[in-house]
């Protein structure tokens, strides 16, 4: 088995990245790359007067998202020529040298419209975009990250040590992160900084900020909480220490040297809502949970009583939620929420207040309860026609003994394959609910991000739902080996 | 032959069917007395009501069928009133067990093998899951099961047809009941997995002296077990006699084409016996011998008045006009004149087929 499990993984990354390298190629190929400006027309209007900066803000926005290799004259002479000073004046011999030469190797030459300084400009080819995506798609943290030429003395190490809350973390001096490995109270209680990924910055929405930091880390207010610094001070400071990275020394001020006797003093901080992320997650579990409290015993009746009114009953409500589309169900639900007094969306009362969630969790859980209890049904009807059970019958066995120890564990098994694939379902699902809601989730980033032309939000998402969906698969499968005994999941030769 | 213990009587049962509001008659009165101790076996071709009959004794119909007429005594108590599944508690699985078909299929194959035996224990005789267990390690190695101990955990798909059907008839046996039905329990194994498990069952009734009701369309297997034989056509039992009379002096028409259908006695390079036509619609109400239609010595009464039950001896009795006093004289079909011979050719001394 975990050599099957290994290879379903692995075949997993792999699909995992060719979904995400093939919306590389369509949002960077496809989008006209001006839309991304869409959202900036501050910035752009700033420029407005100046046009050669207006140029310059462009293509360095573009050369960060990973549309084209940008070097202004610059660059191009610091890179290409020996004699920096003569390179710089347009119409040199030197200067009509680096130009041929950066001619010949595919950039465009474009003269700036004021001055007469020239930039050189590179699309990417697909096969480049997606190279450049995957060569620093992964940053593992190691002791020799940090080069700092005011710290020479930077001690570098791995090792295992405690937390300012004195319990037991993987710590390192020369990585990037303080904490390689962390416990905290905030699921899953593990948490690592060793393994990075990388998707880029966000832009136009979220500027400067990695996308994945964008959906991971807290929302809302910052949150003051009394913290013992690494120096041995105490105070009340909003920042998670557990987030720290290494500041250069040259960058390190006198509020910084209050606090931390080393250079890792570049923190995040506590914000007083969970993440993006996190919301979603409690969304989706919240409903998930609650489908299946509604979905099972309500399959199970009906498949019980087939063919009476509790069936009937079952069959009509399911109908109804099959046939009417949900953005009306949503609502519809809405309407009956907000007459008792429910909140019409989800900042009104804010994370804190259980009422912000009930209407949602509600709806999310009822959207995905129809299917479910058809499904659950047909399994018992189908299982209670089984030679078996009409055995177990021949047995002595009472009806509800039949179905208690026989029927149910048979029944029970495409039900928990099916499990995995709802949390996703929960969670895609909710980019409606959540757009409706206005929940700052990550259901509802999606849309967000494909309307603000945010070409990387838009990767990271592919990448996260993608991901979620094919390991999902792999969960559902694993499960079912739990509840089936005829299933072993071994490749070929692989004894069990 | 002397007078023996009557185990279950079932007089004019009659069960009937409700089919999209149409009423079939399934089993059109039936009268039938088992003994203890004896192997009966019921014959007859798909839909005769053999499977349907034996139902009766378990309370198994299927939800739209009812017994509309008759009795069906079983020590003392009369099995037609006895409507819920409460009502059944005791009898069904416990002094009346049946073993069906599909070993492949009878199986829950979620539940080890060693559950679905201790389950019915627990269940009928009250003890322990330990003694249980215990009792039902030492029904598998009474049916042949090799290590059984280790096997015990084992879930069905990890065991062979044969080792499955095997289990099954522990499973019905487990309780030591009175009757052991059953039903074409040979039909999905292969031929020497057959023998096998006919006899395993001989075996076990010699130890037990269960009652054993074979349901079965092969002939052969009724020639290799059965004390007597009850021939079933159209919800009716139309010949019942011991297995020697049945087979060697049989005495209705239906009986002959059934004999002579035997593919064991084919002739090489001759087409094998079939009976033309299909049986009559139980929809409707049958007039006359049921058979008449397919029956090549049928005479105008046969199409005007059911037959009654003639007595041929003390045990042998038919439901033809053949018998009548007043009946020309019919010869059976020379195929099965001398069957004895024939089928002392094609058996071994065992008594199973090696042709």
């Amino acid at each position: 088995m975990k050599r099957y499990v290994l290879g379903r993984i692995i075949r997993s990354v792999i699909s995992i990245m060719v979904v995400t390298c093939a919306v590389i190629v369509l949002v960077f190929m496809g989008v006209p790359r001006d839309r991304i400006f869409r959202q900036d027309q501050a910035s752009l209007q700033k420029l407005a007067s100046k046009p050669d900066e207006l140029t310059n803000y462009r293509y360095n926005k573009w050369e960060d998202i990973g549309y084209l290799d940008f070097q202004p004259l610059s660059e191009m002479c610091t890179n290409s020529s020996d004699d920096y000073a003569a390179c710089m004046v347009p119409g040199s011999d030197e200067f009509n040298r680096v130009v041929e030469q950066y001619e010949a190797d595919g950039y465009t030459i474009t003269e700036y419209e004021t001055s007469d300084l020239v930039f050189a400009s590179r699309d990417y080819s697909p096969l480049e975009l997606v190279w450049n995506f995957l060569t620093s798609f992964i940053e593992i943290d190691h002791p020799n990250v940090i080069q700092d030429a005011d710290n020479p003395d930077l001690e570098r190490r791995i090792y295992i040590g405690s937390d300012f809350n004195g319990i037991p973390a993987v710590k390192c001096t020369g990585c990037e992160h303080e904490y390689l490995i962390y416990f905290d109270s905030s699921f899953p209680f593990i948490h690592q900084n060793w393994i990075q990924l990388n998707f880029g910055e966000s832009y136009p929405t979220f500027q400067r900020r990695d996308t994945l930091e964008v959906i991971s880390s807290g929302q809302g207010e910052l949150v003051n909480a009394p913290t013992t610094f690494p120096n041995g001070t105490t105070g009340n400071s909003t920042l998670n220490l557990h987030t720290c990275t290494y500041k250069p020394t040259a960058s390190m001020d006198r509020m910084d040297l209050n606090k931390f006797d080393t250079n890792y003093a570049n923190c995040m901080s506590n914000y007083s809502s969970p993440s993006m992320i996190n919301l979603s997650y409690i969304f989706g579990i919240a409903a998930l949970v609650l489908a299946y409290l509604i979905a099972l015993p309500a399959g199970i009746i009906m498949a019980q009583k087939k063919g009476k009114w509790q069936d009937k009953l079952g069959i009509i409500y399911v109908n109804i939620m099959i046939s009417v589309p949900s953005l009306a169900f949503i609502f519809f639900m809405k309407l009956i929420g907000n007459s008792f007094g429910l909140p019409d969306k989800f900042p009104q009362l804010g994370f804190q207040d259980i009422r912000s969630y009930i209407l949602p969790v509600i709806i999310l859980a009822l959207l995905s309860t129809a299917s479910l209890m058809i499904w659950v049904r047909r399994y018992m009807v189908d299982q209670s026609n089984a030679d078996y059970v009409k055995f177990a019958r021949a047995k002595g066995l009472s009806q509800s003994e039949i179905f208690n120890r026989h029927i149910l564990k048979n029944a029970i098994i495409p039900i928990v394959n099916g499990i995995p694939g709802q949390i996703i379902l929960c969670i895609s699902g909710s980019v409606i609910t959540e757009s409706v809601f206005a929940i700052p989730g990550m259901g509802k980033m999606l849309p967000d991000a494909i309307k603000a032309n945010n070409n990387t939000m838009i990767v990271t998402l592919t990448f996260i739902f993608t991901a979620l969906s094919i390991f999902s698969l792999l969960a559902g499968d694993i499960l079912l080996t739990f509840v089936d005994p005829r299933i072993q999941l071994s490749s070929k030769g692989e004894t069990r | 032959m002397e007078e023996r213990e009557v185990i279950l009587s079932a007089k004019d049962v009659e069960v009937k069917f409700r089919v999209r509001d149409r009423i079939l008659t399934a089993i059109r009165g039936i009268s039938l007395d088992i003994y203890k101790g004896e192997t009966i076996a019921i014959v007859g071709e798909s839909g005769s009501g053999k499977s349907v009959f034996t139902k009766t004794f378990t309370g198994m119909l299927e939800v739209n069928g009812d017994i509309t007429n008759g009795t069906i005594m079983f020590e003392g108590k009369d099995l037609t009133k006895l409507k819920k599944d409460k009502d059944w508690e005791g009898i069904r699985g416990k002094r009346i067990s049946t073993v069906f078909q599909d070993p492949m299929t009878s199986l829950n194959p979620v539940r080890t093998i060693g559950y679905q035996i201790s389950e019915v224990i627990v269940k009928h005789q009250k003890k322990s899951k330990a003694e249980a267990k215990q009792m039902a390690i030492e029904l598998m190695k009474q049916v042949g099961i090799v290590n059984a101990e280790n096997r015990y955990d084992d879930y069905p798909f990890q065991y062979s047809g044969g080792m499955r059907q095997r289990i099954v008839i522990a499973i019905a046996l487990a309780c030591r009941p009175d009757i052991l039905i059953c039903d074409e329990p040979t039909t999905a194994l292969d031929v020497t997995i057959q023998a096998q498990i006919l006899k395993l069952i001989k075996d076990l009734q010699k130890e037990y002296g269960f009652t054993t009701v074979y349901i079965t369309h092969d002939l052969g297997v009724v020639a290799n077990v059965a004390d007597r034989v009850a021939v079933m056509y159209a919800g009716q039992i139309v010949e019942i006699g011991t297995a020697e009379e049945v087979f060697y002096k049989p005495a209705h028409p239906y009986t002959w084409a059934l004999l002579s259908s035997l593919p064991q006695l084919g002739v090489k390079g001759e087409d094998l016996y079939a009976i033309t036509g299909t049986p009559p619609s139980l929809y409707d109400k049958v007039i006359g011998d049921a058979f008449a239609p397919r029956n090549p010595y049928a005479m105008k009464i046969d199409f005007e008045e059911e037959p009654p039950m003639f007595k041929i001896t003390d045990t042998h009795f038919a439901k033809t006009w053949l018998l009548d006093p007043r009946a020309p004289k019919a010869e059976p079909p020379k195929a099965i004149r001398n069957l004895h011979e024939r089928l002392l050719e094609i058996t071994d001394e065992r008594g199973d087929y090696h042709g």
